[in-house]
Parts: C-alpha cells; sequence; structure tokens
C-alpha cells in the first residue's frame, strides 16, 4: 500500500479537487509481517498513571511506535456521559499518559479526539478526560471535539459487508494512530475492545452498522491500523455495557495492556479478563480472517511487564 | 450631544437601554450548556415581567415566587411611570433602533387602536383566571426570546457558518488558515454551540418579524397599541409620582406631539401618564426647553386616555369564553399520546398555566431535544416544549430545562432524581424493527439506553427471516417499570423514517394511572384533577381513565 498516496488522495478529496474517493488497499506482505511478531505486554498495578509505560517497555517504549515529528492522534473512548469510575470511557490517566508518552517521544503534534455517541461536550468533561489532556498544558496537545466537516468518504477495497465508509480525515492523516480504548461489555458486540473502539473515528449512520457489526467493524479496522492500541482495563464493566451506569457492574483489574496487533490485543483480552473465547467474539474472528492479527492466543507472545 | 437640556438625559436613557440590551443578549447567550451549574439569571427578565407573574399566578391560584423581581419592577413604575418601556425593554430599545430603517408612513392609526392592548391585557389575565393560559403568545419578551431561539440564533449559525464552512471544505489550506481561526472564534463567543433546528420556526420567526414591520404604521406600533406588558405598567403609571411639568407658553407650538415616539402628547400638549416611556426626547427638542419632569402633580391635572368600558367588557367576556370553548375539543377525552414533557413538567393543567412560552428550556437543551408544540397540546399549548425523540433525546445526565425556567413550569430537579422520573415510556413496534420484523441483528438501542440495569433488555430467540430460514437472534424488549422515556432509543434507532421503537406519554410520572400496570383497586381515580390532563375527567368523576381504562364506554 503506498500511504502517502493515500494521504495526499483524502487531501485532494478534501479539498474538493478530486472527485474519486480515496481508495484505500492493503499491503498483504505488511500485513504478515505485522502479526508474525505478536506481542502483548500487560501491566498491573494501582497506579494508573504508570502502568502505560510499563506496559510499553517490553515492546520497546513509546518510542518504538513513536519518532520525531510525527503527527500523532490518540484515540480513547469518550463515548459515553458517564464518569471515571463508571467504567465506559477509557481512564483519564491512561489518556493523559499516553498522550505524555507521545509528546516525550518526540510527537510534533498530539490530537486527542472521539466522535462520541452522547453529547459531546458532557461526554469530554465527565470523562475527566480533557480536563486530563488540558492539564498537559503542552502547546502541541489538542483534545477537540470531531468536526462533522472532516469526515471523508474512504471505498474499503478489501471490506466484505461495507465497501465505502466515511472516516475521520486527523485520524487518516496522522503519522500515527494510537487506539486507547477502553475493555466492557457490550450488547450486542460482546465485548468492546480495541477494534470496536474504531467506531469513534468514523461519522455518518453509525447505528446502521450494528446490522452486520462484527463484519462491520473488521472491514473499518482494515482502513484505520493504529500503530499501537494501549487497552484500558483498569477498571472494566463487566455487566451492561457499553452504557453501563452502575458502580455494581464495574470491577478493579487494575490492567494496561499494549499491543501493535488489535486482534491479538483482543482476543488476549476477551480470555483474560472476560473469560470468553476469542472466536466467539465475532469482530475479533472476522478480523482475523481479514489477516488484521493473530486471534491464535498459542502464537501470541504475553509478557507481563 | 445636544446643548439643550434634556439632551443629557436622552443618552442617559439610551446607554442604559444599550446596556439593558447586552445584558438580555449575554444571558441568552448564557443559556446553554457550559459545564457549569447555570447561575439561573438567564431567566432574569421574565421573572422581573409583572404580566407574567400576573398571569401565571392567577392561572395557577398561587403565588409564583420566582417571580419576585416583578415586585421591583411595580414599585419603580409607581415612582417614574413607563420607564420600563422606554429605558429596559430590550424589544422596545429593537424597536428604537429599526426606526431608521423601518419608517413609518406619514399617515398613522394615530392613537385610535391604543386601547387594543388593554383588551389584550384584560383577556389575558381573564382568561388565566378562567382557565385558558394565553399570557405567553403576547408577552414581549416571550415573543422575543423565543423568536431568538427558535428562529434567529439558528438562523444566525447557518448564516455565519455556511460560507466559513464551505471555504473550509473546497478552498486551498491558505484560506482555511486564515477563516478557520475566524470561525473558531466566532463558535467560541458569538455563535450558540451547535446548529439546533425546530418545529415552527419559520412561523415563530414571522411574528417576531411582524412586530417590526408594524413600525411601517407608526413608531411604536406594537407598545402603544398590542404590548399588554405595556398596558399593564401604563394602568400603574396613572399613579406614578414622577409627572410632566406643563409648559405655559406652548400654546402654538405642537412640534413635540409628531416628535413623541410614543404618542403620548394629547392635543391640549398634556402628556399622558399612560403611554409616555419617559424617554425625554420631548425636552431635547422643545424649542423652548418648556417641557420637564418633577414629582409634583400637575394641574389640571391630565386627562387619562382611559380604559374604555367597553374593552373591560370584551376581554371579560372574551376571557370567560374562551375556556369552556376549549373544553369541546377531542383532545379532552384522548391527549395525544406523543406529547412528551420535559422532566419536571408540572401536572398538564398547571404547566400550561405556567408556561410562559419563552423558549429557553428549548434554547438550552443540549440535544435540541425540546421541540415547540403546535397543536399537540391543544390551541392554548401551542409553542410549549415538547420532547421529540426523532430530533434529540433527553441526555441522561442533564436538567438544565428545569434551571432555565422563568416560573418552574418545568421543576428543579435533583439529577438523581430526574434520573429516576419517567417522562414517557418506549415501545416497541415490532413490525418495523428489525430483530422483529426482518431478522436483522440491530440493538443500537438498547447499547444506548442510559437506565442501569437496561430499561431495554435482550432475549435470544428463533425467527423467521424474510428468506423463509430460521434464524437465532437477539431481540430488544422494555422492562416498563425501568424505562424513563428519555427517548435515546427512539433518537438512536437506526431504522429510516418511523423508528422501531418509540416513547409515548404512557407511565409518566405526572400521570401514572394512564398505563396497563395502574392497578385501579390500589387507589381512588383523581378524577376531580382531571387526572393530569388538561379537563379530563374534569368534574365528572365517573369518567373512564383517558388513557388505559380501555375505550371510552359511551
Amino acid at each position: 500500500m503506498d500511504r502517502r498516496k493515500f494521504v495526499s488522495d483524502v487531501v485532494l478529496w478534501s479539498a474538493g479537487i478530486a472527485a474519486a474517493t480515496p481508495l484505500f488497499t492493503i499491503d498483504q506482505a505488511a500485513l504478515a509481517a505485522e502479526s508474525a511478531a505478536s506481542t502483548v505486554a500487560v501491566a498491573q498495578g494501582k497506579d494508573y498513571a504508570g502502568l502505560v509505560a510499563k506496559a510499553l517497555e517490553p515492546l520497546g517504549g513509546m518510542g518504538a511506535f513513536i519518532k520525531k515529528g510525527m503527527k500523532v492522534v490518540v484515540k480513547p473512548n469518550i463515548g459515553f456521559d458517564r464518569n471515571v469510575a463508571q467504567g465506559a470511557c477509557t481512564h483519564p490517566e491512561v489518556v493523559k499518559a499516553t498522550v505524555k508518552l507521545a509528546l516525550d517521544a518526540g510527537a510534533a503534534s498530539v490530537l486527542v479526539f472521539d466522535n462520541p455517541t452522547g453529547d459531546a461536550r458532557r461526554c469530554y468533561d465527565n470523562s475527566g478526560i480533557k480536563a486530563a489532556v488540558e492539564s498537559i498544558k503542552d502547546d502541541r496537545v489538542v483534545c477537540a471535539y470531531a468536526d462533522s466537516r472532516k469526515f471523508v468518504p474512504v471505498d474499503i477495497k478489501k471490506g466484505k459487508s461495507l465497501k465505502k465508509y466515511q472516516f475521520y480525515k486527523d485520524a487518516l492523516e496522522a503519522d500515527a494512530y494510537i487506539n486507547v480504548p477502553v475493555a466492557k461489555t457490550h450488547g450486542s458486540a460482546k465485548l468492546t475492545l480495541a477494534l470496536k473502539n474504531i467506531m469513534g473515528a468514523i461519522g455518518g449512520q453509525r447505528g446502521q452498522i450494528h446490522w452486520s457489526l462484527g463484519q462491520r467493524i473488521a472491514d473499518l479496522n482494515t482502513v484505520i491500523r493504529p500503530r499501537l492500541n494501549i487497552l484500558d482495563a483498569t477498571r472494566v464493566m463487566v455487566r451492561n455495557g457499553p452504557s453501563g451506569g452502575d458502580l455494581a457492574d464495574v470491577k478493579a483489574m487494575d490492567t494496561v495492556a499494549a499491543s501493535a496487533d488489535p486482534v491479538a490485543l483482543d482476543a488476549w483480552a476477551a480470555r483474560a479478563l472476560f473469560g470468553m473465547e476469542p472466536k466467539d467474539v465475532d469482530a475479533i474472528r472476522l478480523a482475523a480472517e481479514l489477516g488484521l492479527g493473530q486471534i491464535d492466543l498459542a502464537k501470541v507472545k504475553v509478557i507481563k511487564a | 450631544m445636544s446643548g439643550r437640556p434634556g439632551g443629557v438625559s436622552v443618552w442617559w436613557r439610551r446607554g442604559t437601554q444599550l446596556m439593558f440590551l447586552a445584558l438580555f443578549l449575554w444571558l441568552f447567550r448564557r443559556t446553554e450548556y457550559t459545564g457549569e451549574q447555570l447561575s439561573g439569571a438567564v431567566n432574569l427578565f421574565f421573572r422581573a415581567d409583572p404580566l407574567v407573574a400576573a398571569a401565571a399566578s392567577l392561572a395557577t391560584r398561587s403565588l409564583i415566587v420566582l417571580a419576585w423581581p416583578a415586585l421591583i419592577v411595580v414599585g419603580l413604575t409607581l415612582i417614574f411611570g413607563r420607564f420600563f418601556c422606554g429605558w429596559v425593554c430590550p424589544l422596545g430599545t429593537l424597536l428604537d433602533g429599526a426606526h431608521s430603517l423601518i419608517q413609518p408612513k406619514k399617515q398613522g392609526p394615530a392613537g385610535r387602536l391604543r386601547s387594543i392592548k388593554f383588551v389584550l391585557l384584560g383577556l389575558i389575565l381573564f382568561a388565566a383566571l378562567f382557565g385558558a393560559p394565553l399570557v405567553g403568545y403576547l408577552d414581549p419578551f416571550s415573543l422575543l426570546t423565543r423568536g431568538l431561539a427558535l428562529s434567529l440564533d439558528p438562523a444566525l449559525f447557518a448564516l455565519v457558518t455556511t460560507p466559513l464552512d464551505w471555504l473550509f471544505v473546497n478552498a486551498p489550506g491558505w484560506v482555511s488558515a486564515v477563516s478557520e481561526p475566524v470561525n473558531v472564534f466566532l463558535k467560541a463567543h458569538l455563535l450558540p454551540y451547535q446548529q439546533t433546528v425546530f418545529d415552527l420556526a419559520l412561523f415563530t420567526g414571522f411574528s417576531l418579524f411582524a412586530i417590526f414591520a408594524l413600525e411601517r404604521l407608526e413608531r411604536r406600533f406594537w407598545c402603544r397599541n398590542l404590548c399588554p406588558l405595556g398596558a399593564m405598567l401604563g394602568l400603574f403609571s396613572r399613579f406614578s409620582l414622577l409627572r410632566w411639568k406643563p409648559g405655559i407658553a406652548c400654546r402654538d407650538c405642537r412640534d413635540c406631539r409628531s416628535l413623541c415616539r410614543m404618542g403620548a402628547i394629547g392635543e391640549d400638549g398634556r402628556i399622558s401618564p399612560e403611554s409616555c416611556n419617559l424617554c425625554l426626547d420631548c425636552i431635547r427638542d422643545c424649542k423652548r426647553s418648556l417641557i420637564g419632569f418633577s414629582f409634583q402633580r400637575p394641574k389640571p391635572r391630565p386627562a387619562p386616555l382611559g380604559v374604555p368600558r367597553r374593552a373591560v367588557l370584551w376581554s371579560f367576556f372574551g376571557g370567560l369564553a374562551i375556556p369552556p370553548l376549549l373544553k369541546s375539543r377531542t383532545l379532552n377525552r384522548r391527549p395525544d399520546i406523543f406529547l412528551i414533557r420535559p422532566p419536571g413538567a408540572k401536572e398538564e393543567k398547571t404547566f400550561l398555566a405556567q408556561c410562559v412560552r419563552c423558549g429557553e428550556c428549548m434554547k438550552v437543551c443540549p440535544r435540541n431535544a425540546l421541540q415547540p408544540a403546535w397543536h399537540e397540546a391543544g390551541f392554548e399549548g401551542a409553542w410549549t416544549p415538547v420532547l421529540k425523540p426523532r430530533i434529540g433525546y433527553c441526555e441522561f445526565n442533564c436538567k438544565l430545562c428545569g434551571e432555565v425556567c422563568p416560573t418552574g413550569a418545568i421543576e428543579r430537579l435533583l439529577l438523581s432524581d430526574k434520573q429516576k422520573l419517567p417522562i414517557g415510556r418506549s415501545y416497541f413496534d415490532v413490525n418495523r424493527c428489525l430483530p422483529y420484523a426482518r431478522g436483522i441483528p440491530c440493538l443500537v438501542c438498547e447499547e444506548h439506553c442510559p437506565v442501569s440495569d437496561k430499561a431495554i433488555k435482550l432475549r435470544e430467540t428463533k425467527v423467521f427471516a424474510p428468506d423463509g430460514k430460521l434464524v437465532t437472534i437477539k431481540q430488544p424488549y422494555v422492562v416498563p417499570e425501568k424505562c424513563i422515556g428519555c427517548g435515546i432509543c427512539e433518537h438512536k434507532c437506526p431504522l429510516p423514517g418511523e423508528a422501531g421503537v418509540r416513547v409515548t406519554s404512557e407511565g409518566e410520572a405526572r400521570n401514572p394511572e394512564a398505563g396497563p400496570d395502574f392497578d385501579p383497586s390500589a387507589g381512588a381515580y383523581p378524577g376531580g384533577d382531571g387526572g393530569g390532563y388538561p379537563d379530563a375527567g374534569g368534574g365528572y368523576p365517573e369518567a373512564p381513565p383517558p388513557e388505559g381504562g380501555g375505550q371510552a364506554t359511551e
């Protein structure tokens, strides 16, 4: 895949110069190379701010993913108007630590955003993420609401159920996309982990994605390929997800796990955190079928950091 | 600045007008989710409005305590006369400001229509007393605030952002580099947060526009002839202490008569306190500096303009006749089941009596969910807030509508109470809902249900898909006693057109007996108070419940 050409297609389309929808294709060789060494690093502890660095250590630290001068997008789950304890959104300390590490690694800019299902202002406030990111006080960091003008249609060549969908321009153009999902249960997807978190980087009628949810999540993940996935399982909504609301449904697990391979990460989380077989979660199984990562946990290297 | 006496006073008056207009617009802009507790001052103008206070108090047979600032206005009117219209009222200020754009024709109605406002005032007060709330239609703040909120503010947003968005999408990057900071600045300081849409937007804007168009007939046409608040303040002004000081040598000059924006100066040169809004132009413009104001009662006393006895009779009989007419509608027996009121709304009859149709709740609603009713709540319910889930849903953690309501028609609730308060209840339309009708998985509604644990639950079942295959699928269902009717399920339902799940007013807290769960043996049916609906069963304790009690027996 010529990524540079794709990004320039996105820019041209956005500027109204090119009429053709940007086409995204995936290079099978590149994919195979990525999934060959699927490693999931797991850190546990009560110091949530420190867990991210701890989890990244076995993977070579943030420097292995973020190079100097990169435009970075950090995409947490800010989907719901729920507070930190309710566990519907990524823990603000995990987001903040991720952003700080990216800055330390030399990122030229870091954008934190999500396209929430609830009122964006309320979600950004109540989740604590906006305040946490803004407390970093660095000119390179922006925590912004999704801008409805910035969704661009992308042809999904490898998509089985979705052939075309709108993606967030900044996410497509980023040099490095860091996916920071929260682990929780989900009524129709069973679990929402790294793969499902892509729902916040797209626009359009997202409800209709649900008519073939697992396949469509997999299809969407062929377009945005996170350089790094950091799964927040500090406190986990084990019932009544994804919106929850009752603290009785939230279990402290004090865990952050990281991997470059979202399928391996989700497969590990499904079994380790929720006691579910990865193949029983449609999105994980179908993403693996598309070659997006390693579902076979026997072939995934899990490192306790 | 004029060198004449009074010139300085006119500048004071203009400064005060602009200050109050700025305050009004600033408070209007603050009527939005900001992440902080609203100070409550956003509804200040309504709370200082004695007409709203009087009408709502008469209609509810209670004192609206929130409206205490109205007493200050009445007190000041008893001292200074109708100063409010000339110095404070933002609508009056805007009309004055429009004068340079809209010039009156030569021949105005010249006082012939003056008594209409007294008829309207009487009609509003009598009708309020006899059970038909009308004040919201004609109160100047209601007209202005709702015109701004439902029509002009959304239009302003579109007007400003459309070209900027076009540039952002279509122009080269360096143009956006200039236009986007402008966009960000305007959105932060001038524009509302988002583009809102409203039912009745055009009509509401037009009714405000009409007040300005009437300036073609004469200056301050609305204030002179129609404004019921002006009429009320005019009546108080009869007793005001500050009076016009009559000149002595102005027998042949009548220039002030045509200059007066309120038409307050009579043929004999005397100034009527009912009409004068103390703009002080006459002091400035009197060629011989003869006009002045003092706290001495003039002799001879000015001829009172008087409220024609006929006007009082008309308004009395009008006020008496309207309520029975309203009772003759089918609405009284079968209220609209899609009439979902905001959380904290009082029992329907009281709600209608207390709501002043200002539109503040609709302005503040972060999801644009509250929409003005047109006919759903009857003629007397137009512009009252209704939840329209297909447009927006009631945000679980929000209670801003109750915080901005100037009269308490929507009560302030604790968030924890609001989150438990049913404003309606959902039901699935299994002919449309995909897992029922077509065997297609969906469940967006369940995902979004904010109640824990879920007022929409799932059960696995087998259904025949349209192609005849038997598929195993999860189907959603409502747990009635958990559902609070917030409408997020209906809003998020991805079906185009009608949703597969809809909210009705069934089971709302204001009217718990209107539902299949109501056990008639557990409590007497409260026939006397109309069961929460306007006039439903009023005086007919044996009448069937309006909802859920089966079909009417007659």
